[in-house]
C-alpha cells in the first residue's frame, strides 16, 4: 500500500528529464529553423480604411499624432485624364542592410537573427541620428520617452505566436506576415506565387528591405513629386486649435 | 507623367531641433576663433596679439556653451553618460563625444596656460579676488612651451571636431541636402567666417578698432570662399554633375520659399563681403552679417533640410514656437554666452591696455 506513492514519486521523478527534455527539444528545433520575419503588402488589397493605422495605434500605445504604420493615400491621374486612388501602407521596412543601425553612437539599434530591427529603449539615448538615416521616414522621437520608436512587427505578439496587430486587423487581407525562411508560409507561397511582380520602396537606397509589395505603383516608392493636400489645409498643431 | 495628388501623408517632425542649429553653430565659431587666436599666442605675431586674445575670449565662450545645446538635445541630459559606456565606433556621432572632450580640455589648457602671467599680475593688486588669482596663477610663469603644446593638443581636438560635425552630416544618405562632400567644407569655411564675426564683436566691444582691416582682409576670404562653394553646388545640382544637388532641387521643386531662402543666403553673404572690402574700417556690420552667414548656413541644413520629404509629397514646415527647444532655448543659449561673456571679462581684463 505504501509503495504506491513512492513508486509514483519515483515514476514522476524518473520522467522528468524526459518531459524537460522533450519540452525543450521542439524549442531548440524551432530556433534552429531560424524564422526570418517578413511582410509582403497587396497594395490592390487595401482599401486605406486606416484601420491598420488605428490597430498599431491602440497596440503600441503611440502619442498622438506619431504613427508606426500609415497608409499614405494619392489621387493619380493618368494622361487619359482618368483618375483613381493609389495607396501606399508605410512601416519600418525591418532592412538587411539597415542604415539606422551604423549611425546610432551607443548601438542603441540593432537587427535580431529572426530579422526584425529593435531600438533597445535602455540604451537609446534619443540623439535621432537614426532617425535621419532611415530613408522610409518610419523612425520618429517618441514624445513620451524622448526616444526612437518604429515598428517592430509587434515583436511581443510574434513571440507569443501572434500575428502583428496591423495583420491581424487588416480588413482587406492586404498585408501578409511571416517566415521568408519556411518555404511552405502564407508569405513564402504569395512571394513565389507573385514571381518577381513584387517590389520594395527606394531599392536604390542598397538595404534591401523586407517589406515587399504587390501592385504599388512605381511613382509612389519614394519622394513624390506632386501636391499634397496637407500644405493646403489646416493644421490644428502649427495653425491653432 | 502621371500626376499625383497627396491626400492623406504622413510628414514627420524635425528630430534635430533648433538645438542642433546652436550646437553646430557654437562649435564651429569656438574652433574657428580658437584658430585665430594661435598668430598672436602662440607664434606671439604682434598684429595679432590683440586679436588673439578677443579670439580666445570667444573660443571659450562659445566651446563652454556649445555643449549645453547639445545636452538639451537628449531630451535628459544624463543619457550622454551611454556615449561613454556603450560606444559603437561606426558612428561619427560616438567620435564625437571623445573629440568634444578633447578639444575642450586642450582649449580651457591652453587658454589657462596663456592667462597664467596676467593673472599673477592682478594677484599683485589690491583685490578681494586676490587670493583666487594667485591659485589660478599657480606661479604664474610665461611658458611657451607648454602653451605651444597644450594648442597643439586644441589644434587636434578643433580639426576633428570639425571633421566630425562635417562628417556625421554629410553620411545621412536619406537626406540629398545633406549627402554632398560640399557641405564639410561649407560647415568648415562658414565657421571660419563666424569666428571671425564673433572676434570682430569682442573687438568692438573691448573698444579697439585698429583691427579691424586685418580682420575684414580675413572676412573677405572667407566670404568668397563661402559663395565659390555655394555656386559649385548649385552648378552641380543643376547639371545633374552630383545626384544628390539635383534630387535636393527636385525636391524643393522651385518652391518660392526656397527661392527666397537661397536669395538670402546669396544676398547676404555678398553684403558681408562688400562691407568687408569696402568698409575696411568698421568692425560691428560686418561681424553680425558674418555670424548671421553662419548660422543661416546651419538653419537652412538642418531645419529646412528636414522639411524636405523623404516620402511622399508632404512637407513638414518648422514654426519656431515660444517653448524651451524652439524660440526659448535659442534665447537660452545666447543668454548663456552673454554671461560666460560677462563672467569671464569681468575676471579677467581682454582689452589690450591689459595685454602690455
Amino acid at each position: 500500500m505504501n509503495a504506491h506513492p513512492d513508486l509514483s514519486r519515483r515514476a514522476f521523478f524518473t520522467a522528468l528529464p524526459a518531459v524537460t527534455a522533450g519540452l525543450a527539444i521542439p524549442a531548440h528545433a524551432a530556433d534552429e529553423a531560424n524564422p526570418h520575419w517578413a511582410m509582403l503588402v497587396d497594395t490592390r488589397r487595401c482599401i486605406a480604411c486606416q484601420a491598420c493605422t488605428m490597430a498599431c495605434s491602440m497596440e503600441n500605445v503611440s502619442p498622438e499624432g506619431q504613427f508606426r504604420t500609415v497608409v499614405a493615400t494619392y489621387a493619380v491621374t493618368d494622361q487619359a485624364g482618368k483618375t483613381g486612388l493609389s495607396v501606399l501602407p508605410r512601416l519600418c521596412n525591418h532592412c538587411e542592410e539597415p542604415p539606422c543601425i551604423p549611425v546610432c553612437p551607443v548601438g542603441a539599434t540593432f537587427k535580431r537573427k529572426d530579422g526584425i530591427v529593435l531600438v533597445d529603449g535602455e540604451r537609446c539615448v534619443g540623439c535621432a541620428y537614426c532617425v535621419q538615416a532611415c530613408p522610409y521616414d518610419a523612425r520618429f522621437v517618441n514624445h513620451h520617452t524622448g526616444k526612437a520608436d518604429k515598428c517592430t512587427f509587434c515583436s511581443h505578439r510574434v513571440e507569443a505566436g501572434l500575428l502583428p496587430a496591423c495583420v491581424e486587423t487588416c480588413v482587406g487581407g492586404a498585408r501578409i506576415f511571416g517566415d521568408i525562411n519556411h518555404p511552405q508560409s502564407d508569405i513564402s507561397r504569395r512571394l513565389a506565387a507573385a514571381d518577381g511582380k513584387t517590389s520594395v520602396l527606394k531599392p536604390e537606397a542598397g538595404t534591401t528591405p523586407r517589406v515587399f509589395y504587390i501592385g504599388l505603383d512605381q511613382q509612389l516608392d519614394g519622394r513624390v513629386d506632386g501636391a499634397s493636400t496637407a500644405d493646403m489645409m489646416w493644421r490644428p498643431d502649427t495653425q491653432g486649435a | 507623367m502621371n500626376t499625383t495628388v497627396e491626400v492623406l501623408g504622413f510628414a514627420r517632425e524635425p528630430a534635430w531641433l533648433p538645438w542642433a542649429v546652436q550646437y553646430f553653430f557654437l562649435i564651429g565659431i569656438s574652433t574657428a576663433a580658437f584658430f585665430l587666436s594661435l598668430p598672436g599666442l602662440v607664434w606671439r605675431h604682434p598684429d595679432w596679439r590683440g586679436i588673439s586674445r578677443r579670439a580666445l575670449l570667444a573660443a571659450l565662450v562659445c566651446g563652454l556653451t556649445a555643449p549645453v545645446a547639445l545636452l538639451a538635445d537628449l531630451h535628459q541630459p544624463g543619457r550622454f553618460l551611454n556615449f561613454y559606456l556603450h560606444p559603437n565606433l561606426g558612428s561619427w556621432m560616438a567620435w564625437g563625444s571623445f573629440f568634444i572632450p578633447l578639444y575642450l580640455l586642450g582649449l580651457i589648457g591652453y587658454a589657462w596656460l596663456c592667462l597664467r602671467p596676467q593673472m599673477a599680475d592682478l594677484a599683485k593688486r589690491p583685490s578681494p579676488l586676490a587670493g583666487l588669482y594667485r591659485k589660478l596663477a599657480y606661479g604664474g610663469h610665461d611658458n611657451p612651451s607648454a602653451i605651444k603644446a597644450a594648442a597643439l593638443v586644441a589644434t587636434l581636438g578643433a580639426f576633428l571636431v570639425l571633421l566630425y560635425t562635417g562628417m556625421e552630416v554629410m553620411v545621412v544618405q536619406a537626406r540629398p541636402l545633406w549627402n554632398t562632400a560640399f557641405l564639410p567644407v561649407i560647415f568648415a569655411v562658414t565657421a571660419m567666417t563666424g569666428g571671425i564675426g564673433m572676434t570682430a564683436l569682442f573687438e568692438a566691444l573691448s573698444g579697439s578698432r585698429q583691427s579691424a582691416p586685418l580682420l575684414n582682409r580675413w572676412l573677405v576670404r572667407g566670404s568668397w570662399l563661402t559663395l565659390v562653394l555655394l555656386t559649385l553646388w548649385l552648378a552641380f545640382g543643376l547639371t545633374g554633375s552630383s545626384p544628390t544637388g539635383a534630387d535636393t532641387l527636385a525636391a524643393m521643386g522651385g518652391s518660392f520659399g526656397w527661392q527666397m531662402t537661397g536669395g538670402w543666403l546669396f544676398g547676404s553673404t555678398m553684403l558681408t563681403l562688400w562691407l568687408a572690402r569696402n568698409e575696411r574700417n568698421s568692425l560691428i556690420m560686418p561681424a553680425l552679417l558674418a555670424l548671421h552667414g553662419a548660422w543661416l548656413i546651419r538653419w537652412i541644413v538642418f531645419i529646412g533640410g528636414q522639411s524636405l520629404p523623404k516620402m511622399g509629397s508632404a512637407s513638414h514646415p518648422y514654426i519656431l514656437t515660444l517653448t524651451p527647444d524652439s524660440l526659448l532655448g535659442i534665447v537660452g543659449m545666447a543668454g548663456l554666452c552673454i554671461t560666460l561673456y560677462i563672467i569671464l571679462t569681468s575676471l579677467i581684463p581682454w582689452d589690450d591696455q591689459a595685454n602690455a
